[in-house]
């Protein structure tokens, strides 16, 4: 029988990903350094050790049969995979956040023609346009919260996590848009066709997660 | 010059080798007796339009005539069919069989599995009802599978009768039932414990359908469905699903074929039956299909219609995958060097001629024989015809 293929994502969410599949069985022999794929400790998987935002892609494609991502990574990704648990870790939160002298989230209104700073472009889109709040949006890949200190936009769209990094820059958070946490996902043809082996891995996950 | 992104051109090779897969994908339509038909690339977007859900509508090339009409590229085959049997083949006794192997035509992100022009392979069985079409539907479609050389290809049964039986029997709103449709066509289970804990159902009641969302099996599953489901149209879709297992059983591919609650496909298409052929080496599906009663009536033709399709595209990369190369190794069988004669009977008895028209001398015409693994090469001298076969050792480089 061949191997099960899991997606992981290096960075943040890459050490309590080893350490969860690790407490399921599946141990992950070590640092992985600069390596790109890994073998099980028992060979019963193929790691593939992945930038975050390709993880569903792999996923999608079926070159993984399962993988974990975070949530904040599938909503800008639009890629066909299935969520089958929600790993609780890496929790965070998408808001619209600005400048605490601004005033909006005391109710101060918005420019009329609001300019966003976001590495989550459909999320911010989404947002606005369900508010029907016209708006410019300007994709931008870090430090998003240098944006409205230097006056490039007016709001941003990001994450935060324990809120510090806003403090810091004595910002606040306007709204709340959504959860994120990491997600084990999988390939939806796989799921039937890895049938004993996926659903298996996906209870011990969800038993782990949520006894 | 480029090509637009998503589109492709088939080189000679290729384009055999796709050939031959729809030939044998052809011989299977021929002797299950559905007839092949064609309709146009594009037609008016109001009549493509009855057939489209959503997702296919904003995927739809869309166009205008110089009078202003609005015309569409064909995104799938079987709605141009329906309107064909609900206008033209009105008066046809039914049921009707047609079939088709042509190019449809999708605005998507090109990618792996996936084109903007694709060529689509299909069957469709109009005017019948019940578990007999439905069967037919998805043993053709093992049959083609297997006559491509994926032989090993599972498939996957449904009927969305079971899921809707089951979530009436938790009193959800419409709104509701809905988004949960959606959460388990997609499997997505975070959103589905979502939906149950804002829906208020009981952890009990809702641990059950967790349950079969997440099973895919044969009679466990139906069992599971018979009490998830008691409503009398989820009864009859389970006895259905299980006369096609039955079938298939008999007919020995029994272990090729599960059932999958899931299992939904474009809800805003399918009205019951559904099935999804797969390998276990590609991440995604090869063919599918099932009942979608509703798509003639909207058409003004009031009959059921169950059909399904695989996509050729897939089909070569899966089997380009386990390199079994169906190119023809040989193109030519004979090289034929100043004689109109001597070429036009050889093509008279079959053979693929290819005719020089450099004048080769001897020499020149063995070589380039050679070159190009023709094994025989005839030459003309004076009346007569010098025939001259190629050991078949020489001819491998």
């Amino acid at each position: 029988m061949s191997s099960l293929t899991i997606a992981l994502p290096k960075g943040s969410l890459y050490d309590e990903s080893a350490a969860l599949l690790g407490a399921i069985g599946i141990e992950i022999p070590g640092d992985p350094g600069r390596r790109l794929t890994m073998t099980s400790l028992d060979g019963s998987a193929e790691l593939l050790l992945l930038r975050p935002t390709d993880v569903p892609a792999y996923v999608e494609f079926g070159a993984a049969d399962c993988g974990i991502v975070g949530k904040d990574t599938l909503w800008e990704s639009e890629r066909s995979v299935s969520e089958a648990v929600d790993l609780r870790f890496g929790a965070c939160r998408l808001v619209v956040a600005a400048r605490r002298a601004d005033g909006y989230h005391e109710g101060a209104r918005f420019p009329t023609f609001l300019r966003v700073a976001t590495k989550f472009k459909r999320m911010a889109t989404q947002y606005f346009s369900e508010r029907d709040i016209p708006c410019e949006i300007i994709a931008l890949h870090g430090s998003v919260e240098l944006a409205p200190i230097v006056g490039l936009a007016d709001v941003i769209v990001d994450l935060v996590a324990t809120g510090s990094t806003l403090r810091e820059h004595d910002m606040v958070v306007v709204d709340e848009i959504a959860a994120s946490s990491a997600r084990f996902v999988l390939n939806p043809v796989a799921y039937r066709s890895k049938y004993a082996r996926l659903s298996a891995l996906c209870e011990r996950l969800q038993g782990r997660v949520a006894p | 010059m480029r090509l637009p992104p998503g589109v492709r051109d088939w080189l000679p090779q290729e384009f055999a080798f796709k050939q031959s897969v729809e030939d044998r994908i052809a011989v299977v339509f021929d002797r299950w007796s559905y007839a092949r038909i064609l309709t146009p690339t594009f037609e008016s977007y109001e009549s493509l339009e009855r057939g489209l859900g959503e997702k296919l509508m904003r995927q739809t090339f869309r166009f205008s005539d110089p009078l202003g009409e609005e015309l569409a590229l064909r995104t799938e085959m079987t709605t141009p069919i329906a309107r064909v049997v609900s206008t033209r083949l009105r008066n046809a006794t039914l049921p009707i069989r047609l079939s088709y192997i042509a190019p449809a035509y999708r605005y998507e992100e090109p990618q792996l599995g996936r084109m903007r022009e694709f060529t689509q392979a299909g069957a469709e069985l109009i005017g019948a009802a019940g578990a007999d079409a439905d069967a037919e539907a998805l043993f053709m479609a093992v049959e083609t599978l297997d006559a491509v050389g994926l032989a090993d290809a599972q498939f996957d049964i449904n009927d969305s009768a079971i899921v809707d039986g089951a979530l009436l029997s938790l009193g959800l709103s419409a709104a509701a039932v809905r988004s949960w449709k959606e959460a388990i066509a997609a499997r997505n289970l975070v959103d589905l414990d979502g939906f149950a804990a804002r829906d208020g159902v009981r952890t009990e009641r809702y641990a059950l359908l967790r349950r079969l969302v997440v099973t895919r099996g044969t009679e466990d599953v139906l069992a599971m469905a018979r009490e998830l489901a008691p409503n009398p149209e989820a009864q009859a879709a389970i006895y259905r699903l299980e006369r096609i297992l039955a079938r298939a059983g008999a007919l020995g591919f029994g272990s090729r074929i599960a059932i999958d609650p899931a299992l939904l496909r474009d809800l805003e298409y399918y009205t019951g039956f559904v099935f999804e052929g797969f390998l276990g080496d590609l991440g995604f599906s090869l063919c599918g299909g099932g009942r979608y009663d509703a798509l003639l009536p909207r058409f003004g033709y009031d009959v059921p219609a169950v059909g399904w399709m695989v996509g050729v595209e897939r089909i070569l990369l899966a089997l380009e995958r386990r390199r079994v190369d169906e190119r023809r190794s040989r193109e030519v069988d004979v090289f034929v060097v100043g004689s109109d004669r001597a070429a036009m009977s050889e093509r008279a008895r079959g053979r693929r001629v290819r005719v020089d028209v450099r004048g080769l001398d001897r020499n020149a015409a063995i070589a380039y024989a050679r070159h190009k693994s023709i094994p025989r090469v005839l030459i003309a001298r004076g009346e007569e015809v010098e025939e001259i076969h190629l050991d078949a050792d020489e001819q491998t480089p």
